[in-house]
Order: C-alpha cells, then structure tokens, then sequence
C-alpha cells in the first residue's frame, strides 16, 4: 500500500493481497479518503465535473480492466445535480497477470492517477502512485486479503437479475422507465451511465405497481437524437444498486401500431 | 382511488416540471432576458434580432475557464468573431460570496488585464439569466441565430479537461458552429456535453 497526500484528499494505492500470483488476476484499489465538503465524480460527473483518470505502467503481459465504479451519490446544487463520491470512494481496476513470472522477482505496477476534486471550488489534481509486490507460487493461496478491496467488490453495482425486466418508453419531454422485479418497489432512484441524456437535477417521480415501478425521468435539453438504450444504476431503497440497460420505444410511434 | 390519485400526483408533478424547467432547447426560440453589462449598459437580448449572439458562461476563478483565458483561447474566439459581427456576451452568474462573483469595476480589471473582448459582459449575480438557459458549467456556450432561434447548447470544445495543452488538439465546436452557420450549412454539433465547474448559483 501506498499513500499520497493531496489536496484536500489522501490517497492510497491498494492491492486485494501482498503478492502476485502468475495467471491469476489481482484487484487494485485506488482509495480516496476525501476531507470533509470535498467530492469527486463518478465516470458520468452529471451537470459540470470531470471523473478521475487513471494511467497505468504496467510491466510486460500484464494489463489493467476498466475502472469499476461504485455507486454514486446525487449531489446537488441550487438547479444542478452532479454525481460523485464523498467522505470515500475505492475504485477497483482488475489487472491481468501473465501466467509466467520468475519466482522470486518483485513486480512494480505504477499508477498516474488525475482528478477533479471540488467543494464550492473545484481543483485539478494528480498523484503518481506505485506498488512493489513479490512474485509467489500459486499454491500458497489465500492469504492476506485486503478487507477494503473485498468491501468495494461487495458493494459494487450488480448486474442485472436475468428475471428482472427493464424498458422505457420516449415521449417528447420524457422517458418512462419501467422496472418489473416481481415486487411492488416504493423507492428507486437512477443515476444515467451517459451523460445528457436526462435532466439530472430532475425529481424521479416513481408509481409503484404490483410488480416493480415506473419512474419518469426527464430528458436532457441537450438530446436532441433518439437514443436506442437508456443505461444507467438503479439504486433501491436498500442502497442496493443494479445495472440496467432499458431498450427505448417512442411513445407514438407504439401509438401508431395500435 | 388512492392509485388514482396517486397517479394524479405524478402527472401533475411532471406538468409542473416541464412548464417550470424552462431551457434552452437547439431548435426553440432563444429565451429573451434583459441584464446589465459591467459598464452599468443594459441589454435586451430581443435587440440584437439580425446577429448571431454568442453567450459564454463565466468565473475567473474556475480551473476550466482558467483554462480557456490565460493560454488565450477564448480571446481569440471573441475577436476574430465580434470582427464578424457576431455579438459575444460573457455572462457571470456567480452569486454574492461564490467563486467567479465580482462587480462591475473588478470585472472591468480583469477584463483589460487578460485582453478580453467580448461585446459586453453581463452581470446575472442572482442567476435569472443562468437559470433562463440552464447554464450548467463555466464555461458552457450558446449560439443565437439572427431570427431569435438557439443553434447551439454545449462545451467549447471535445477535451472535456483543465489542461491548457489540450487545446490545440481540440475541435471548438462554437468556431466549427459559427463557421458552418455564417456559410449557411447546418451545424453538425448543435448539443453537445458543457463541461467544466459547475455555475456558482445562489443555493
């Protein structure tokens, strides 16, 4: 592990155990520990930000995944609406280990990472980070797991459950989403993985039904194309969330079918 | 009943957000607004019925705008297209006491100091007009066509970054805009993503 002071922030570069097992993919975590009123952003920031970026040196045969992200929160401002992390934010990025590594060498896996932080104002900032970790065999499996990457894997959105339904539906202002569970849902809120697609500062109002909800999610000024999917998280009441991808109708042209 | 109400809740809830959130749509007619410049001069907007008008949301303070004047850009933007006749209007809507506020003779300063020249800035510190656009980002940019109708709702330009070094590798869409709407084509990006900070409105 390893830390950085930045501004306004600390940051730790983290790996799911101390070595690195040739074939096996390791987790790594870059972990934020934000001050107080200071955020950053999910990889859609919502209405002004920029998510973080991460740069990776990687020796050779090995390659870094896309950043997992967690769930965000909502934050708001006067008319506008961002998402983004505050107080902590872990995001993982899966790396490929080659299946061939001499034993007893140490890999060195660095890490330029560049990010918006903000509160009232908002800072540029960046931090090169690195980790050294040992070659071992891979008989001397598990051990030393990291509790942090485990908790952020746990906690990562889900996929969606193959029996769960999700649609929507386009009309000329808004999209009508949806979701059938099974279960009537009381409170769901969506969080768009595109941005300008739907206003974000918008209330979600949501009609529970018998099996799942519809919520009215009001589109961007800025979509001016129909859009084939409306992707996103759907977070429950529970702070569970799920990745969907609602195939869009237009509303009147299923009118004109009719 | 109660589902009937419930139901009559929601789409009253929806009509009242699709009259009150009020945009600025590609295709509509622009909102009209009078404000005042930091000369004390008030404009209506309704006035410049024949010009292209550019507005360009502003705070001297955020890294993105920061960006955007001291390596030059948005200068060069003003210049070479008020030399067009195309009216450049910066707008601040930063609140009293928020990042990028400032009054008429600190903004006057700032102006001469980084060679700025729009038309005029105007000064919207309650944020009327910002609200009027829903003008998310500083900067974030608009196009006005001489009939009155927005052309253009978006970023400056494709690097969504704080880094200066970007620029030249970057296409501006309010020059590609300008460009393509005085030669009479139809513009290709008229939406796109605004990025920068977000708008210092009063909370």
């Amino acid at each position: 592990m390893q830390t950085v002071q930045a501004r306004h922030a600390k940051v730790e570069l983290v790996a799911q155990q101390n070595d690195v097992v040739p074939g096996q993919p390791l987790w790594l975590a870059v972990h934020y520990s934000l001050e107080k009123d200071w955020h950053i952003y999910w990889i859609n920031p919502g209405d002004s930000g920029q998510p973080p970026v991460l740069r990776w040196q990687l020796p050779q045969g090995f390659s870094a995944g896309e950043i997992r992200w967690p769930r965000p929160e909502k934050l708001r401002r006067s008319t506008l609406a961002d998402y983004g992390y505050k107080d902590d934010a872990v995001l993982l990025v899966p790396i490929r280990v080659p299946a061939h590594l001499k034993q007893g060498t140490n890999v060195n896996l660095q890490l330029q990472a560049k990010w918006l932080i903000c509160a009232d104002v908002c800072i540029p900032d960046h931090a090169d980070l690195h980790l050294d970790l040992p070659v071992s065999s891979a008989s001397a499996r598990p051990q030393n797991q990291s509790a942090l990457v485990e908790q952020a894997r746990h906690r990562l959105p889900r996929l969606w459950p193959y029996k769960w339904k999700a649609s929507a539906t386009s009309d000329k202002d808004d999209f009508l989403l949806t979701i059938t569970t099974g279960k009537p849902i009381q409170a769901a809120e969506f969080f768009p993985l595109e941005p300008e697609q739907i206003e974000n500062a918008a209330p979600q109002p949501l009609e529970t039904s018998a099996q799942g909800a519809r919520v009215h999610l009001k589109k961007s000024d800025q979509l001016l194309k129909p859009i084939p999917v409306l992707k996103g998280l759907l977070v429950l009441s529970d702070g569970t969330s799920y990745q969907v991808a609602a195939p869009v109708t237009q509303a009147h042209a299923k009118a004109h079918n009719n | 009943m109660k589902a009937l109400f419930r139901s009559m809740l929601y789409s009253g809830l929806v009509f009242i957000l699709v009259t009150s959130a009020l945009a600025a749509k590609v295709g509509d007619p622009a909102p009209d607004f009078t404000a005042t410049d930091s000369n004390g001069k008030p404009h209506h907007l309704a006035d410049y019925k024949g010009k292209y008008v550019v507005l360009e949301w502003h705070n001297q303070g955020c890294p993105y705008t920061r960006k955007h004047y001291e390596s030059g850009n948005m200068q060069r933007l003003q210049k070479e297209w008020t030399a067009k006749g195309v009216v450049w209007f910066t707008v601040i809507s930063s609140a009293p006491g928020t990042q990028g506020y400032v009054t008429a003779s600190e903004e006057n300063d700032y102006a001469k100091r980084m060679n700025a020249v729009p038309t005029a800035v105007l000064l919207d510190p309650d944020g009327t007009v910002g609200h009027l656009y829903a003008a998310k980002t500083t900067p974030h940019m608009y196009i006005i066509d001489p009939s009155g109708k927005l052309v253009y709702n978006g970023a400056i330009d494709d690097h969504p970054t704080a880094d200066p070094s970007d620029i030249p590798n970057s296409k501006n869409y309010v020059s590609v805009a300008l460009q393509q709407a005085l030669s009479g084509k139809a513009i290709t990006d008229a939406a796109t993503r605004p990025y920068g900070c977000s708008v210092k409105y009063k909370d």
